[in-house]
C-alpha cells in the first residue's frame, strides 16, 4: 500500500495552499482538482520531480474515490 | 514532495453554512452573535454611527429559503457587524460603531470577511476530507493565523 499525505494550508485570507507528497506520476494532480473543486479555482500550481517518476495505477482509483470528472 | 497548489476561495453556498462560517469567524475575534436584527436591536443599545460595508469577494449566497434583507448581526461593546446578502447575492459584511472613523471599520470589516472567508474553507475541507475518508494526522494553527491541516490515506 501507497501512503498518501495532502498538507492543506488555509491563510488568514482563505486561500489554500495544498502540498501533496508520496504520490508518483500525474496522480498527484488528482489531488488537487479535487480540492480545487470544493474550494475555488487554482492560482498556481508547481510540479516537483516526483511528479516525473512513473505513474502507479492508483491514479484511476483516485479519480474514482474522489469523484473527479473530466 | 510530488505538487504544490495554490487556491483561491469561492464563497458560493446556501445561507446554513455561511452562518457557520459566520459563527466561527465570531468566535475567533470575540464577537457575539444575535439571532435575528429585531434581536439585536431590542437588547444592544449600539449608537451605530458611520458604517462602511465590503462585498466578499467570489461570493455567492444561494437564495433558497432566504427571505430578502435576512441578515447575521454580531456586537462587541460598540461595534456592530452584520452580515448579509444583496441583491445580486453576494455575500455583505458591514461594521459599524460610534466614534471609529471609516478607515478604522473598513478595516475591521475587511478582517471579518477575511476571517469569515478562512472559516468557510476549513469547513468545507473538513468536511470533504472526512467523507472521503481520510485520517486526519496533525491540525494546528500557526503564528500568522493560518491553519494547516495534514491528512493520510492509504491506497492499494
Amino acid at each position: 500500500m501507497a501512503q498518501h499525505d495532502v498538507e492543506i494550508t488555509i491563510s488568514q485570507t482563505g486561500e489554500v495552499r495544498v502540498h501533496v507528497k508520496g504520490v508518483k506520476g500525474k496522480g498527484c494532480l488528482e489531488y488537487s482538482k479535487w480540492l480545487a473543486r470544493i474550494v475555488g479555482r487554482v492560482k498556481d500550481e508547481q510540479l516537483t520531480s516526483e511528479y516525473y517518476e512513473p505513474e502507479t495505477k492508483a491514479r484511476i482509483d483516485l479519480k474514482q474515490d474522489l469523484n473527479i470528472e473530466e | 514532495m510530488s505538487a504544490v497548489v495554490i487556491l483561491t476561495p469561492i464563497v458560493i453556498s446556501s445561507w446554513p453554512a455561511i452562518t457557520a462560517a459566520v459563527a466561527g469567524a465570531a468566535a475567533g475575534l470575540g464577537l457575539m452573535v444575535k439571532e435575528t436584527v429585531e434581536e439585536a436591536v431590542q437588547e444592544v443599545e449600539v449608537e451605530v454611527g458611520q458604517s462602511v460595508e465590503v462585498e466578499l469577494a467570489n461570493s455567492e449566497v444561494l437564495a433558497e429559503n432566504l427571505a430578502t434583507g435576512k441578515e447575521i448581526v454580531l456586537t462587541k461593546a460598540d461595534l456592530q457587524i452584520r452580515v448579509g446578502r444583496d441583491e445580486r447575492g453576494r455575500c455583505t459584511v458591514c461594521a459599524s460603531g460610534k466614534g471609529r472613523s471609516k478607515t478604522e471599520l473598513k478595516q475591521i470589516a475587511d478582517d471579518f470577511a477575511q476571517k469569515m472567508t478562512q472559516c468557510f474553507v476549513y469547513n468545507r475541507v473538513m468536511s470533504e476530507v472526512k467523507s472521503r475518508n481520510f485520517q486526519v494526522v496533525n491540525e494546528e494553527v500557526m503564528e500568522d493565523e493560518s491553519v494547516r491541516i495534514h491528512v493520510r490515506r492509504w491506497v492499494d
